[in-house]
């Protein structure tokens, strides 16, 4: 059974027609990079899948709940990384830690949090108000909280912004590591190519609300080890320019 | 010369446009207020001028510039801190704008002070004490408002807001904090803070105000500034509680939250508020004398302020996710 399976998903704000029949399906241990231009429906799709936007119709299933029949059960499965400008701003980070932690039935912050805090060099301002945050303590902290509870499938959008680049590869090599384990799965969605290349075991191409083109991890191998082609050059050619 | 106008002003009216005036942020609360001063001066037409002029005057003042300064405090800060921040703008812009759009709007107070002035006391016995209830509310709205505005001009704006709800609570509750959504009640009870330290419920200190009998004795007007104060504290920490619980939903839309524990643990705070505000009300009612028509007073107030709660629980059960 599919860690995620999204069927016919849409989605639409006014009449606008964000997205318009999107099928997705990832298994465990996968890392899944998301990419497409601004306006695709990167965002709206990882909304759509924990719930975040009413649907139009389509069905999300997590690990084979059915998020619209057992919401509860579908949304233990995934872990959504909070959108920074979202962050309670009269709370500290440590009290939005014990926040989530509580509203997914956890008795207290997990020391694997806390661990990965102090990796992000996140833990000196933990008891801090999230009002007085960079804009990268923000991010590492909205990663935090998604990844609280170690859900089985983990939701991120562009979690590499306003990320110093010393936190943002012990991130990724943070990523890597438990994708590797087997354990969990990542939905991904970046502008940046070079992660995508690099760390995922497929690339989804999403365009006008529509999954243009999947790509799996062979062409990748043959993507990356081609000296004169690379994911930003197939992804034009994918767009039609 | 004419100084220009802020960059953001355009983007503000068009908005304003778009959502109508009934959302205006400028005007619909000292409009409100307004009508309650209006209540007080035609209540004590008919008791002659004297009281009026007092408490009417100081009334609007005190309002006006509660009202004004709070407002003026959340434009600046947008301006400067909003989407509009890094725009380049004149010297003085900022003051200048705020200063238009300050005369603009108690022109429109005072027009509606007036008319609503008329209607309301065109049978009245003391008809021609109204030049005197004009002069008292328009005066103190004009300085109130105007000290707002130098108040605001002078003041370095930081993130005032949040700044303000940093204080702790002098006596910590522990078991007020829900162990399924902790440190939720720490929310709440800085968003009222912040609230409360940004004007409160003034308009709603009006209203208690507007019952105010001419002559009052001394434990009447004692039973009144504890129900004034209770109420618009009530009132407040109702509406930042529902607003904090509406924000608290949508951070945890994404997480297997149990939706009745939500609601259990958003109405800790607000439930034991109520409580703590009954006191002060009920002696308020027992100072002023008047029996089951205080107490009935006071049920009234006590729903008007609990109204939010209902919003609360909307968004607890809310089926839907948001868009």
């Amino acid at each position: 059974m599919p860690l995620l399976r999204a069927t016919d998903l849409r989605v639409a704000y006014g009449d606008t027609q964000v997205l318009d029949g999107v099928d997705l399906e990832i298994g465990r241990g996968e890392f899944v990079a998301l990419i497409g231009p601004n306006g695709a429906g990167k965002t709206t799709l990882l909304r759509a899948i924990v719930g975040l936007v009413s649907l139009m119709g389509g069905v999300v299933k997590l690990a084979g709940h059915d998020l619209a029949a057992t919401p509860r059960a579908a949304k233990a499965v995934a872990g959504f990384a909070i959108d920074p400008a979202s962050l309670p701003a009269l709370l500290t980070g440590r009290e939005s830690l014990a926040l989530v932690a509580g509203a997914r039935g956890l008795a207290a912050i997990p020391p694997p949090t806390l661990a990965l805090g102090e990796t992000l060099s996140l833990t000196p301002v933990l008891d801090r108000r999230i009002d007085s945050y960079s804009l990268g303590m923000r991010q590492k902290l909205g990663i935090l909280l998604g990844l609280l509870g170690d859900p089985p499938l983990l939701l991120l959008d562009e979690p590499f912004n306003g990320l110093d680049p010393r936190s943002a590869l012990a991130f990724k090599a943070h990523l890597a590591a438990m994708v590797a384990r087997g354990d969990t799965s990542v939905l991904l969605a970046t502008h940046s190519l070079d992660v995508a290349e690099r760390y995922a075991s497929s690339i989804v191409l999403l365009l006008e609300g529509q999954v243009r083109r999947i790509w799996r991890s062979d062409e990748i191998t043959a993507l990356r080890e081609h000296p004169e082609r690379s994911l930003e050059q197939a992804m034009a050619e994918a767009c039609g320019n | 010369m004419i100084l220009a106008l802020h960059p953001a002003l355009r983007a503000d009216w068009l908005v304003l446009r778009r959502t109508g005036w009934a959302a205006s942020a400028v005007l619909g609360t000292p409009a409100l207020l307004l009508a309650c001063c209006v209540a007080i001066a035609c209540g004590d037409l008919y008791g002659g001028y004297g009281w009026c002029l007092a408490a009417g005057a100081l009334l609007a003042l005190g309002g006006s510039h509660a009202i004004a300064h709070a407002r003026m405090l959340g434009t600046i800060e947008r301006w400067r801190f909003g989407w509009c921040g890094a725009l380049p703008t004149a010297r003085g812009a900022m003051t200048w704008t705020l200063s238009v759009l300050t005369t603009a709007v108690l022109i429109v107070s005072l027009a509606f002070i007036i008319a609503l002035l008329l209607a309301v006391s065109w049978h009245a016995p003391h008809h021609a004490d109204l030049p005197y209830a004009l002069a008292g509310m328009g005066l103190g709205v004009i300085i109130g408002t105007a000290i707002a505005l130098v108040r605001v001009s002078r003041a370095s704006v930081g993130r005032v807001a949040h700044a303000d709800g940093i204080r702790e609570p002098l006596l910590v509750l522990p078991w007020l904090n829900d162990r399924r959504l902790p440190h939720l009640v720490d929310w709440q009870r800085r968003a009222a803070l912040v609230k409360w330290r940004r004007g409160g419920s003034f308009v709603l200190a009006a209203v208690v105000l507007a019952g105010v009998p001419d002559g009052p004795s001394i434990p009447v007007v004692v039973a009144l500034v504890l129900l004034v104060l209770a109420w618009a504290w009530l009132a407040v920490v109702m509406r930042a509680s529902a607003d904090s619980t509406r924000a608290v939903m949508d951070l945890l839309g994404a997480t297997p939250l149990d939706v009745h524990c939500a609601r259990a643990a958003s109405l800790r705070y607000p439930f034991v508020a109520a409580l703590c505000a009954l006191v002060p009300m009920i002696a308020g009612t027992l100072l002023t004398g008047r029996g089951i028509v205080a107490l009935a007073w006071v049920a009234c107030a006590l729903a008007v302020s609990v109204w939010p709660l209902f919003r609360m629980l909307r968004v607890t059960t809310r089926p839907e996710p948001p868009v």
